[in-house]
């Protein structure tokens, strides 16, 4: 995934609702994989926190069980199982979008899927294709 | 999903209940609002009671579906001294609706300034006497810098204006949002409550997703991509401006006339070519109409230059612009800066200072009162002046003029152009006689109640033929209709997409099962309530009357006979007496 238009954000949040209610099922912004932050006293900036799919993740490196492995395509996988609900892959995402789920004590994981593009009104995010190699 | 928070603001206390029955009834918004303050009887409270109650609440579609954004907030109206009632976007709905509640019901008044903090069922009260006085915008940095939140927040508050007691105070919610009209502003600043933050974690599956979803999609989909949507999205409500201003319908110089020379300056289309930042939007919906204007302004050795953005609206653009013969937008923004940091209402702040230029002229006040203040139509630099004596509240004409134009007009006369309905500022048209009877028999003597401006430009387009009984029918059916929508708590703007037959589908996919007599039985119910809550609390039916400044200018449809208003009103009078009279 990737910001292509940052400025042309309007802060609706439709993406972060598209991405919760296709994973999860929920009429909510709660759970989705990505974030759109607002910030106090300056009205209208918004910035955009998506996983960009980095070619050697800094969440997969922090995380001590490889419960995150890189995935083919972009991003990362998360292997539930593993996960010891540690919190240090999300405190290594550089760009804070790797998100967190405070009921479930897991990561809420990218997959690259394109839906938050797909309910973008403006299109501010993008699916594009990475070169694996 | 019908948790209701109680919150007594004097023992610092609240609990929280479910009304499942109250839901079923009344389905959420304005349903709810209405019967939980008939029941708290206000009729022997001042507005500024103690015991007098905020009530907040949003419906079944708000967090769900796109552009459910509202926020109803109900009240006793210190502007109308009856039902007030006031709806707000931006995020408020989303944050209520993740803290899991259905409603949020304040009474009782904080011993010193302060705000709560509610974080899901929980509420904290903290001392805010450092910010007590600070402007509404700058509020709202501060907390957002000390509360943290479970969530995305919402914050509500008011400014110097609410603090100070003005009827004319509004709630400003995120950004350019408003509970804004009737003074609810005031009545927070009787409680010492300077603001509300609220956040909240919970999430709600839904039970059957496949139906939900289709209904999402569909709507989501008429909101981007069919013409429902995009006049709101590309020029915003300023696209009003020159439409109206051709059909004479464009109140000018204090309700004078319909044609406003400059109004091209202010036309939508000029402000988005010459003035607009960008668009936003309130959660979840897609559409984006808020738009923001830059006012770009040099200080000190106009080398230094600061930079304000500003949302602007057709509302005051005709309030703060053509209806005091402003045609500079940026002068027109400045105002709106002032305005917006204060705390007024845009209309209600408007219509005191035309009123004032009015009373100015023909000699009522003089610079005796004003402190050597000239008021002119047109001349921004005295009514900045002006507008910041208000807020300093200090001196009396300028007391009074933070009380509102039915206030002043009292006080010193020239109640015949003080252009209010019930003490509420009037909306901007001048397109007839139904914009008018709206504003007078709505319940909220607004345009909002039942746009009565858009049945007079029907007939002035040669759609609708005049006929008396006809568009007094056609008042009342669109006014119980934006009961269901506002139960809802849909956005207004989106009244294209959300027809009766979306409404009972996107119920049904929520497991929430109504026929279309269902709605016009709730509806109904809440139409009653509300008048029963407005003649309890003094509106008298037996004296309803235009301002009469307004029987002797050219509507877009002419002008006014007298003979007709007065039937008119009768025959409104006469179903509302039969609503009242139906068990």
């Amino acid at each position: 995934m990737r910001v292509i238009n940052r400025e042309q954000c309007i802060g609706c949040y439709s993406c972060m609702y598209a991405c919760s209610r296709a994973y999860f099922h929920v009429a909510s912004t709660k759970l989705s994989a990505m974030r759109i932050k607002n910030y106090s006293g300056v009205e209208g900036t918004f910035s955009i926190r998506i996983c960009v799919g980095c070619p050697d993740p800094d969440c997969a490196k922090a995380c001590p069980t490889e419960a995150l492995t890189v995935r083919k395509g972009g991003g990362v996988e998360f292997h539930e199982e593993k996960c010891i609900n540690c919190h240090q892959c999300v405190d290594a995402c550089l760009l804070d979008a790797l998100q967190w789920d405070p009921v479930t004590k897991e990561p809420l994981v990218c997959s690259q899927c394109g839906i938050c593009a797909t309910f973008c009104p403006n299109n501010v995010i993008a699916l594009v294709e990475v070169n694996d190699e | 999903m019908s948790k209701i928070l109680q919150i007594d603001l004097s023992a610092k206390s609240y609990m929280v209940y479910e009304n499942d029955k109250l839901y079923n009834e009344y389905i959420g918004g304005t349903g709810i609002a209405t019967k939980l303050l008939y029941d708290m009887h206000i009729e022997n409270n001042n507005p500024y009671d103690e015991k007098s109650p905020i009530i907040f609440s949003i419906g079944s579609f708000n967090g769900v579906y796109p552009i459910a954004t509202k926020t109803i907030a109900m009240f006793k109206s210190p502007l109308t001294g009856n039902l007030g009632e006031s709806h707000a976007g931006g995020r408020l709905f989303m944050s209520m609706y993740d803290a899991g509640l259905s409603a949020i019901v304040i009474t009782g008044r904080l011993d010193v300034p302060s705000y709560i903090a509610i974080e899901n069922e929980n509420v904290r009260f903290i001392r805010a006497t450092s910010i007590w006085g600070q402007s509404a915008l700058a509020t709202e940095r501060i907390l957002r810098g000390q509360e943290k939140g479970i969530g995305k927040r919402s914050i509500v508050r008011i400014g110097p204006a609410g603090e100070s007691l003005s009827p004319m105070g509004n709630v400003l919610v995120d950004t350019g949002r408003h509970f804004g009209r009737l003074g609810l502003g005031g009545v927070m600043g009787s409680k010492n409550l300077k603001a509300i933050v609220i956040s909240g974690s919970k999430r709600r599956k839904m039970d059957n997703f496949p139906a939900f979803n289709k209904v999402y999609t569909e709507i989501y989909s008429k909101a981007v991509h069919s013409a429902a949507m995009k006049k709101y999205h590309d020029l915003g409500t300023p696209q009003n401006v020159l439409p109206l201003n051709k059909i004479n319908g464009l109140p000018t110089r204090n309700f004078s006339q319909g044609f406003f020379e400059g109004a091209e300056y202010l036309s939508g289309e000029n402000m988005s070519e010459n003035y607009l930042a960008q668009q936003i939007a309130c959660a979840n919906c897609p559409v984006g109409c808020i738009h923001l204007g830059v006012l770009r302004k040099s200080f000190q050795d106009r080398i230094h230059y600061k930079t304000f953005k500003i949302s602007y609206d057709y509302e005051p653009i005709y309030a703060l612009g053509t209806n005091l013969s402003i045609n500079n937008p940026d002068g027109l923004l400045d105002l709106l800066n002032i305005i917006e940091k204060a705390g007024w209402d845009a209309i209600e702040a408007g219509i005191t200072l035309a009123w004032a230029t009015e009373a100015f002229e023909k000699g009522l006040i003089g610079t005796k009162e004003t402190k050597g203040i000239i008021l002119n139509f047109g001349d921004v630099e005295t009514y900045k002046k002006v507008l910041l004596k208000m807020r300093e509240n200090k001196e009396e004409f300028f007391e009074n003029l933070n009380k509102g134009s039915a206030y002043c007009a009292n006080k010193y006369g020239g109640k015949e152009f003080a252009i209010n309905f019930g003490g509420l500022g009037a909306a901007g048209y001048i397109t007839g006689r139904d914009a008018f009877i709206g504003f007078l028999m709505g319940v909220r003597h607004s345009h909002l109640d039942s746009a009565g401006y858009s049945i007079d430009e029907k007939v002035v387009r040669g759609d609708l033929e005049p006929n008396e009984g006809k568009e007094i029918d056609m008042l009342i059916e669109e006014e119980e209709w934006r009961f269901i929508l506002n139960s809802l708590a849909v956005c207004l703007f989106a009244r294209k997409i959300y027809t009766e037959e979306l409404v009972i589908r996107a119920l049904a996919a929520l497991g929430i099962t109504k026929t279309p007599e269902d709605l016009k039985g709730i509806s109904k119910k809440i139409h009653k309530l509300k008048y029963e809550i407005k003649i309890a609390n003094g509106f008298n039916m037996d004296k309803l009357g235009f301002p009469e400044k307004l029987y002797t200018i050219q509507t877009s449809r002419g002008k006014m006979d007298r003979a007709t208003i007065k039937r008119m009103i009768k025959d409104y009078r006469d179903r509302i007496a039969s609503l009242l009279s139906v068990n």
